[in-house]
């Protein structure tokens, strides 16, 4: 809905709605230079809305582009870690503590 | 993209493809030997003495170390040449004497884990402020995330130490001895 209203006098009018408790409220703000000042006010917030909206998902982005390798380097190093334990003639019990296979050992 | 950045890329790309090749065929083998298949065993040994794995992975963590000090220093040059002074004194410290290779990369690992938690932790104290309830709910969680790396990197290397030399294996013709 365009927050200019014409009157039927045939003047434009500047109205913001926003929502409270639910319901879409809407404010009148006035015509002529007023209603031109109060548009040209929202516009410049909703750029900067949008500016940092952008800024935070680049943000979001570069933050999980460093985490992704980091991830991968605990995944990988804890794999090496079970290789090595059960190469080793270890077992994990019930997926918790890792205890010695009570069976001799298999010669390398 | 410049040809050298393309390049570079290409051989990040190839280098993680080998790596999660490399998980696949090591969790396939774990999943056999953890099932009591005495056949994975041997095969898992050899699978451990084929490549240098962790000289790879060890790549891997000094690529993360890198890109986390170029982000938190920027142009501060004093703390480009500082932060990774300290991070060598600290991969020393946790390594220990004469550390084995698993070992070693395990200090790199916590290393790096304990590298993200700080620059994380630092970005939410830096912007505590500015944030919406949603942005600072998302930076507690992303926090939490990396803590738990860095307490599980911990882990890791004190469950390999406890076991003692018992964990004696060879990966890449270099024998792990976890002893200390």
């Amino acid at each position: 809905m365009s927050p200019w209203e014409r009157r039927e006098r045939g003047g434009l009018y500047y109205t913001r709605s926003r929502k409270e408790n639910g319901r879409v409220v809407r404010e009148y703000i006035g015509g002529g230079p007023l209603g031109q000042l109060a548009a040209l006010q929202d516009e410049h917030e909703r750029r900067q809305r949008e500016e940092q909206a952008a800024y935070w998902r680049e943000e979001q982005q570069d933050l999980d582009a460093l985490e992704a390798p980091v991830n991968e380097l605990s995944e990988a190093s804890d794999l090496l870690v079970r290789a090595a334990l059960l190469a080793s003639g270890y077992r994990q019990h019930n997926r918790g503590e890792w205890r010695l296979r009570r069976e001799p050992k298999e010669s390398q | 993209m410049s040809p050298k950045k393309a390049n570079s890329a290409a051989q990040n790309n190839e280098s993680t493809s080998e790596l999660i090749e490399d998980k696949k065929k090591l969790m396939a083998l774990i999943d056999r030997a953890q099932d009591g298949d005495k056949d994975a065993l041997p095969v898992l040994r050899r699978v451990l003495d084929e490549e240098p794995r962790i000289a790879r992975f060890v790549d891997l963590a000094r690529d993360v170390e890198r890109s986390i000090v170029k982000r938190m220093s920027g142009d501060d040059v004093f703390s480009q040449e500082a932060i990774p002074r300290n991070l060598k004194a600290m991969r020393e410290e946790v390594a220990g004497q004469n550390p084995s290779p698993l070992e070693r990369l395990l200090a790199e690992r916590i290393t790096v884990c304990w590298l993200e938690l700080q620059y994380f932790e630092a970005i939410y104290a830096q912007n505590i402020g500015k944030l919406t309830i949603t942005q600072g709910d998302y930076h507690q969680r992303r926090i939490d995330k990396a803590h738990r790396r860095y307490l599980s990197s911990i882990k890791a290397l004190v469950q390999i130490r406890k076991m003692g030399p018992a964990v004696q294996i060879n990966i890449a013709e270099k024998q792990i001895n976890t002893a200390g």
